[in-house]
């Protein structure tokens, strides 16, 4: 792997060199009289139809992590990284439910942040800022291993030499001050009109994959039969088979947990939320829900890419040559099996797949600083002109934040910090979705409750030895339940706890009288289907409004 | 004459909505339905093939619940577009529990 292939790369080149255009270009598309405002640069005018949503939120969701690191987990494991599959299955009709009363009650006071509903909905600064934390620190290392998505490629395609670590991670810096320059010049339009480039990509690249690769290693038959013999076989380093072919009964739980905090987690993630309220109207969501699936079906079958590359004879052993990275089975994969022009499109499409949700999440972190901590806490007089200046620079800094990450530290870091941002992020759900029905849990409570899970979850993640490493952390996101004796997976163990706290907390609290918080909300408000032209711009001050 | 109670065709829509969305999540949750190699289709053991086809199996659920409860939707929308504009900051209630969704 030590020269770079002309063809696949100058596809790769090509196909990078038209998205940037296209994101440049994007400032211009449905052209607005000042892009300086959150509501046009931050939520791309929140106008979008379902059509356009359908791309961007289906651009946004499915990362380079999922068509990495769903593949890579099913390669090293089988059945169980499955999962996957089933949370993308269930996260739909789940957010079907609650998504709309979410969009409804933020476009009618203007919210451009989950943090935002949550300060006007309890009356509370803490908890909004708890949110709008947990929101950016579980972004962060999600932005970070969009470029380890893309630096999976970059190293089977041979691109940047091993000479020096700066001429290594030239090519992925290049990519990421690109992505930075038009994020900053077109705000969320960029991402929105790349992910038709992008999904386009995915979807001949996974279509062409199914069926050409089974073909070429002797049909699925094969397939399954040399992944059910290899995953039988005895891991050295743990003393127990690699995996199954079909999930055990003593996984069953951990797959089910999951699958199930996976769904409830995944539109807590700001760049979800910043996805949802860029629709135009409040059916566009339901809609969507209906129509996303679309995209699990290509999350299920690229996870069968990851049982190709263990049945596609040359990749184990080039994968074992790469210090067991599983991450590059994919990669390897269409290296050994496309002619080299398919590749270039197959890498283009990873590549461009990480870009997209990187810009996303980019702005909704930048969104969530600018809102729930500049102007909330530092400057309440912002205008609308100077809040959009905070965020385009914040999101600079976020995407260089994340640049750090996998450089400074070690990727394996990075994933840890990935998976502890699931966890994280999880529990922000009882605020937020449990606002958007009642009012009844007390601030405080919630405040607590976030803040013990957090702890718990964090610890409980660490002490999760890595398989046959004895004293070795975060080898895992599944731990044993006393009580109940299964696997589990720690962020549903610590949401349980967080809505025990919670409730306890707020029957003490409420026995106490201690104050609730004004809430500015009311209940016709979460139903509410405004006219897209009658939104009013995003308040200057937030605080000028704000209660006790 | 026949009277239309639209809160009564609001429950019974949820209620319908509840019911596919439970069936939905249900299938892919409960894991012991489809921990099985078999029957196997198409060289797919049980496991696989299942899990895919539940995909469009959910799309369609899901499109079915926004079929039926489009309408309801539509009567909350309308009854909270006249409030949403005159929502501001000063119509801060307390403890308001939500609407019917």
């Amino acid at each position: 792997m030590t020269h770079v292939n002309a063809v696949s790369f100058t596809i790769l080149i090509v196909l990078f060199a038209v998205v940037t255009i296209v994101g440049f270009a994007a400032a211009r598309w449905r052209r607005t009289e000042n892009l300086m405002h959150l509501n046009e640069w931050g939520l791309g005018g929140r106008g979008f139809g379902t059509f356009v949503s359908w791309f961007l939120l289906g651009g946004d969701l499915y990362t380079a992590y999922t068509f990495i690191a769903v593949p890579a987990l099913v390669y090293a494991t089988g059945a169980a990284g499955f999962f996957a599959l089933s949370y993308t299955i269930m996260v739909f009709p789940i957010v079907f439910v609650f998504a709309p009363r979410l969009w409804s009650v933020s476009r009618v006071h203007h919210y451009v942040t989950p943090a935002d509903f949550v300060r006007g909905r309890y009356g509370s600064r803490g908890l909004a800022l708890a949110i709008a934390l947990t929101g950016i620190l579980a972004t962060m290392p999600y932005i970070a291993l969009q470029l380890v998505g893309m630096q999976a490629v970059l190293t089977v395609m041979g691109v940047g030499g091993t000479s020096s670590a700066f001429l290594k991670d030239l090519p992925l810096l290049i990519a990421f001050v690109i992505l930075a320059g038009y994020t900053f010049a077109s705000g969320l339009r960029a991402p929105a009109l790349i992910a038709f480039v992008k999904d386009t990509l995915i979807y001949v690249m996974i279509i062409v994959a199914i069926i050409y690769i089974p073909i070429r290693l002797g049909g699925w038959g094969h397939i399954f039969n040399t992944v059910g013999t290899h995953l039988a076989k005895t891991n050295p380093k743990t003393g127990k088979p690699f995996g199954s072919l079909v999930v055990a009964p003593a996984g069953e739980w951990a797959y089910a947990t999951l699958a199930l905090g996976s769904a409830l987690a995944l539109f807590m993630y700001p760049h979800a939320i910043t996805g949802v309220f860029a629709a135009r109207r409040r059916n566009v969501i339901r809609r969507n829900m209906a129509i996303l699936p679309a995209y699990s079906l290509v999350l299920g079958l690229v996870a069968l890419l990851g049982y190709m590359a263990l049945a596609a004879p040359g990749v184990p052993p080039a994968v074992k040559a790469n210090g067991a990275n599983a991450q590059l089975s994919v990669p390897l994969l269409f290296q050994q099996m496309f002619p080299s022009w398919f590749a270039g499109v197959g890498f283009a499409a990873i590549v461009i797949g990480a870009l997209v949700p990187a810009a996303i999440m980019s702005i909704a972190a930048a969104n969530l600083f600018t809102r729930n901590i500049y102007v909330e806490f530092f400057n309440h007089e912002a205008s609308p002109a100077h809040q959009t200046r905070v965020a385009q620079f914040v999101s600079l800094l976020v995407k260089a934040g994340a640049l750090a990450f996998v450089f400074a530290l070690s990727k394996t870091f990075s994933i840890n910090l990935q998976l502890l941002g699931g966890i994280w992020i999880l529990q922000t759900f009882p605020a937020i979705v449990a606002g958007l029905y009642t009012r009844w849990f007390h601030r405080w409570a919630l405040v607590i409750g976030w803040a013990a899970a957090m702890v718990f979850g964090t610890v409980a993640a660490y002490r999760v030895p890595v398989p046959g490493t004895a004293g070795s952390h975060f080898g895992g996101s599944t731990d044993t339940v006393p009580l109940i004796q299964h696997t589990v997976y720690i962020g549903v163990t610590a949401i349980v706890i967080n809505l025990v706290i919670s409730v306890v907390l707020t029957l003490v609290f409420r026995a106490l009288r201690l104050p609730a918080g004004a809430d500015e909300t009311l209940p016709a408000h979460y139903l509410a289907d405004p006219e897209p032209d009658t939104a009013a711009p995003v308040r200057v001050s937030a605080a000028a409004e704000a209660s006790p | 004459m026949a009277h239309h109670n639209p809160h009564r065709t609001h429950t019974a829509a949820w209620i319908s909505v509840t019911v596919l969305l439970v069936i939905a999540v249900a299938g892919t949750l409960v894991v012991p339905i489809y921990a099985r190699s078999t029957p196997a289709f198409a060289d797919f053991p049980f496991f696989y093939w299942y899990q895919i086809l539940w995909v469009p199996v959910v799309g369609i659920l899901t499109g079915i619940a926004y079929l039926i409860i489009r309408p309801a939707d539509a009567t909350g929308a309308a009854e909270g577009a006249s409030v949403a504009s005159g929502a501001s900051s000063d119509d801060a209630g307390l403890g308001n529990t939500g609407g019917a969704l």
